[in-house]
């Protein structure tokens, strides 16, 4: 009696966390960052309220399983035409170059650390990049209703310390649309289970193979700064070829 | 009946009110709060304090408790995985808001073209050539070497800044909470600002609740061998207890902080209080062997009748020499001044109300042996030895002062002033062990923000910067000069080749300086800029560190530093920690100078009043002046330096001292008077009223030598001190100013005074 009481518990729980695994991952796949060109505005707020405006051209392109960005700076002035490209690699580090104008000159920079910040604001590198599924496991906590939608509230737990190290965050709640498998909030803790980021989603635009928010504000609680990120225009797709993605022609 | 003062008349007012006063001023001192930061003991004004303030508007606070490993070779891995543990643990707490170590420095280069920008410990070492790279690497580091781990490899530096909302008591008790839980070999030191403040806190309410006890249980004692007698250990042990209460009760009702110094605040009122009853006592027990017939009411009348002017003049000398602490710069001494004149006065009062109001209602007793003509107990033994040496070898005496003074008094040429914080603690203290650390490990304890202001981007300011920055290092005292220029230079290196034109060196395109910053914010932290360059990139900070632990040397450096500093027009403010060390060390030099002063000139004043004559004046500071010139020259000989405590010395002694004399003159003026020649009123003075001087100087002494039991160096100093210089006033109230009055056979002391009652 025990034993089946046992062997249902178990079976229940696998059947949630298995559900709490498809709705991350069909929220994962709402999302089309696979090939896209974008202008967007990142404002970027210390404790303050002071801010510090940086505009950007992002185009991503997938090659061969290789998603591959290229952000050019379009102002401030004085870092305009700076341009980094980065190589998502799915199985190892990314890849990072970067052309200084002012130098006429291609470097590479070597960073491992997805949970660094992206561009000196506060969200991370991993905040712009798909996560990859199996370093999580989830569950569903709840329902609720979040800005009146109807929300699934699905809890990702980094499954060891060094993922949790990378990514900079031990676990986070999402806040996902049941109807639209939208992502509209993320909540992220420490390893202390303390609340230290928040990151919301909005003004999602549908593009031909899945949908992309315009606006993303990440508040971090510890330090009192926010970031804001505005993307001002949004293509689907991209017609930039492969070449245009390598280190060598970064100035050109 | 009618003859009885009026205090004897209305006895049950006099015991009552004391008592009220009494139990009310304890209900303030529910709400005491303690505070030791000794930066808050300096007034907000002064230019350091504002200097330091404006620097923090705009770069936060920064205030590290400082954690140092040291063993045998820090880059061992199980020194590196116990510091990659803490590193962890510290970075996930609430309570730090910025940890850096080794795993959170960046250690910025060129491999094989590529700019790397990592931790400077990236992987714990697993072999030793790796090891070994590893060290090259931190060699390499100008941003580490020397700064974050020592140039032996024997140390390395953890710094943890609290967030705003985190007290010391809870930061320092995090930091060895997490230590204790993460056991290692190594040896480990926790020091800084923070961990300075909470161990003397801690200390400082150690000291209160044990010395205090202490000093009133020794007290006791003193006074029981004194009178042997319970009301005469009773009546001056009560007195105390009601100052002690009166004068720590102003402090919080007047809006007082407790601070460091307000342990001596109830020693003092120990030492000080009890004075005037011991006199009162020390007549009783006099009229009682001459009289013994009298009662206990006509003795009280008489004694309170013939001691109520000297009393009154000594306690207002003694106000008088501690309110010149008012005159300090430093804000606890000025409240010091004000609640210990203010207990002294209550102190004052109460020995002459509540006491003798007491003393009427109980029997008299026994007549005491020590006002014998053949006196056999040591005090006794001495006076009358004083009195032979007095009256006979009268110049033989000042011969031996002036030359003890003399020498002594070479010794006050090689007086120093402290201005290091941490000297308040013991030497085996684990925070003195970790500022000798950082003096012989790494750059020195001093440093100095130097800010610079205009557009930071701009090749001109970034190389007026590096180019000052040079000029700094050349300062011998001067260790590490880290600077946004550093960064910069350092990123040229990683970002370029040695034959290239940017190699190493600032660019001189505004452009290609900020495109280094914007590639740094996009590899490296962002946050890691931020005690560096403000959000707007309009001001940045040159931080200057260097080793000067005398204030001689401080002062010589950090004029070298200002005078580079004034040829650069973008250097707008020079702050720093340091820099109000050393303005505290400057208060206590004017502070001790301008509270002798006026404390000295006050005492001359009130003599030439109370004698009507200058002579007296003159005469009456000499015991004071010797006993200066000697304590001072003995802290020059034995090394001792001045710092917060003993800058109160001169006051107190001055205050304290000048009594003696006064009594003294008192009683010859009364003895002359009434007919003795100068031999037999020196003699007989000494014999009686001596006695009560002796007395009086032993207790406070004793009061003060429970200092000695201090868990704060500085105030076992100070303990040592004051009554090295009380001995001193003592000896010459005793000895010299008997031996210059029968030289000189001055005319004042035939001068009727206006206050004898007699």
């Amino acid at each position: 009696m025990v034993l089946a009481g046992g062997m249902l518990l178990t079976m229940l729980l696998t059947a949630q966390a298995n559900e709490a695994r498809e709705i991350v991952l069909k929220a994962n796949d709402m999302v089309n960052l696979a090939s896209m060109e974008m202008n967007a505005t990142l404002k970027i707020y210390d404790a303050k309220g002071n801010v510090r405006i940086r505009k950007v051209k992002d185009v991503t392109r997938t090659f061969n399983e290789i998603v591959k960005t290229k952000i050019t700076f379009l102002s401030p002035a004085d870092v305009a035409g700076t341009t980094m490209l980065i190589y998502d690699y799915k199985a190892k580090d990314d890849d990072m170059w970067i052309y200084l104008p002012s130098m006429r000159n291609t470097r590479r920079i070597v960073s491992s650390d997805k949970g660094k910040n992206f561009m000196g604001s506060e969200f991370s590198n991993a905040d712009m990049s798909k996560p990859n599924p199996d370093d999580y496991t989830y569950s569903v906590l709840g329902s609720k209703n979040y800005s009146g939608k109807d929300c699934w509230m699905v809890e990702s737990i980094c499954k060891t310390e060094a993922i949790a190290d990378g990514c900079g965050y031990s676990r986070k709640i999402s806040y996902i649309e049941k109807s639209t498998s939208l992502t509209h909030r993320m909540e992220f803790f420490n390893a202390d289970n303390i609340l230290f980021k928040v990151m919301t989603f909005n003004e999602y635009k549908k593009m031909a193979d899945g949908y992309f928010a315009c606006y993303m504000e990440i508040k971090n609680l510890a330090n009192g700064r926010r970031s804001e990120m505005v993307v001002d225009v949004l293509k689907s797709g991209s017609d930039l070829n492969e070449t245009s993605f390598s280190a060598v022609n970064l100035g050109k | 009946m009618k003859h009885d003062l009026f205090i004897v008349r209305h006895r049950k007012w006099f015991i009552f009110f004391p008592l009220v006063i009494t139990v009310l001023m304890l209900i303030p001192l529910v709400k005491a709060r303690v505070n030791t930061n000794l930066m808050d003991y300096l007034p907000d004004d002064i230019a350091s304090k504002i200097n330091l303030d404006k620097l923090e508007q705009q770069f936060g606070k920064y205030d590290p408790v400082m954690v140092i490993f040291e063993c045998e070779d820090v880059l061992q891995p199980i020194t590196l995985e116990r510091i990659r543990m803490l590193d962890k643990v510290f970075n996930r707490s609430d309570k730090i808001e910025k940890v850096l170590s080794v795993y959170e420095l960046k250690y910025i280069r060129n491999v094989e073209g590529s700019m790397l920008v990592d931790p400077v410990v990236k992987r714990i070492p697993e072999s030793a050539e790796s090891c070994e790279s590893l060290r090259l690497e931190i060699k390499d580091n100008p941003l580490v070497y020397n700064l974050l781990v020592s140039k032996d490899f024997t140390c390395t530096l953890m710094l943890l800044n609290p967030v705003e909302t985190c007290s010391d008591k809870e930061l320092v008790e995090l930091i060895r909470q997490t230590l204790k839980d993460t056991p290692g070999e190594e040896r480990v030191y926790v020091g800084g600002l923070p961990t300075l403040r909470y161990d003397i806190q801690r200390i400082a309410i150690r000291d209160i609740l044990i010395l205090m006890p202490l000093g009133l249980f020794i007290m006791l004692l003193t006074l029981y061998f004194s009178f042997r007698e319970r009301k005469g250990v009773l009546l001056p042990f009560s007195i105390v207890c009601m100052s002690i209460v009166v004068a720590m009760g102003l402090m919080p009702l007047l809006g007082f902080d407790f601070s460091l110094i307000a342990v001596l605040v109830p020693v003092m009122m120990i030492a000080i209080a009890n004075n005037y009853g011991v006199h009162l006592m020390t007549r009783y027990q006099e009229l009682n062997v001459i009289h013994p017939r009298w009662g206990m009411k006509r003795i009280v009348n008489e004694s309170v009748k013939k001691l109520f002017m000297p009393i009154i003049l000594t306690a207002l000398t003694t106000i008088v020499g501690v309110l010149g602490l008012l005159s300090h710069v430093m804000i606890p001494p000025r409240q010091m001044g004000i609640v210990t004149s203010a207990g002294i006065f209550f102190a004052l009062l109460t020995s002459l109300t509540f006491m003798p109001a007491v003393m009427s209602g109980v029997k008299k007793g026994k007549a005491s042996k020590h006002f014998n003509e053949t006196p056999n107990d040591l005090i006794g033994k001495f006076l009358s030895w004083a009195g032979r040496v007095v009256t006979g070898n009268p110049r033989t005496v000042i011969a031996v002062f002036t030359l003890f003074v003399v020498l002594s008094g070479i010794g006050m040429t090689r007086l120093k002033v402290t201005i290091n914080q941490d000297e308040m603690m013991p030497v085996n203290n684990p925070l003195r062990q970790s500022v000798a650390l950082l003096n012989q490990q790494f750059g020195g304890t001093k440093s100095l923000s130097v800010l610079f202001e205009g557009d930071i981007k701009s090749p001109e300011v970034l190389q007026a910067m590096d180019r000052f920055g040079s000029d700094v290092k050349k300062i011998p005292e001067v260790s590490n000069v880290t600077s946004l220029a550093t960064v910069i230079r350092t990123m040229s290196k990683a970002m370029n080749k040695p034959e290239d034109a940017f190699y190493n060196k600032i660019p001189d395109d505004r452009d290609a300086i900020a495109q280094y910053i914007e590639l740094y914010t996009m590899s490296g932290d962002p946050s890691d800029f931020e005690q560096m360059v403000d959000f707007d990139y309009t001001r940045s900070v040159v931080t200057v560190q260097f080793r000067a632990n005398i204030y001689k040397s401080y002062k010589k450096t950090e004029s070298a530093i200002q005078q580079l500093a004034s040829d650069i027009p973008y250097c707008t403010l020079i702050a720093g920690q340091s820099q109000i060390e050393k303005e505290l060390a400057d208060a206590v030099i004017t502070g001790q100078i301008s509270s002798l002063l006026f404390a000295l000139i006050a005492i001359i004043l009130l003599l030439w009043l109370i004698f009507r004559s200058l002579r007296a004046g003159l005469m009456g500071s000499i015991p004071l002046v010797v006993s200066l010139v000697c304590t001072f020259g003995l802290m020059g000989w034995f090394g001792l330096q001045l710092d917060i405590a003993t800058s109160l010395l001169s006051s107190i002694a001055i205050g304290l001292g000048v009594d003696y004399t006064i009594h003294l003159f008192w009683r010859m003026n009364h003895e002359l008077l009434h007919g003795k020649s100068w031999n037999d009123a020196i003699t007989y003075t000494l014999r009686t009223t001596g006695r009560g001087i002796a007395i009086n100087a032993f207790s406070v002494m004793v009061g003060f030598a429970v200092l000695l039991f201090s868990g704060l160096t500085i105030l076992k100093a100070f303990g040592f001190l004051i009554i090295f210089s009380l001995l001193l006033c003592l000896l010459c109230a005793l000895i010299l100013i008997p031996a210059l009055l029968k030289l000189g056979q001055p005319t004042f002391l035939f001068i009727p005074s206006k206050y004898q009652t007699d």
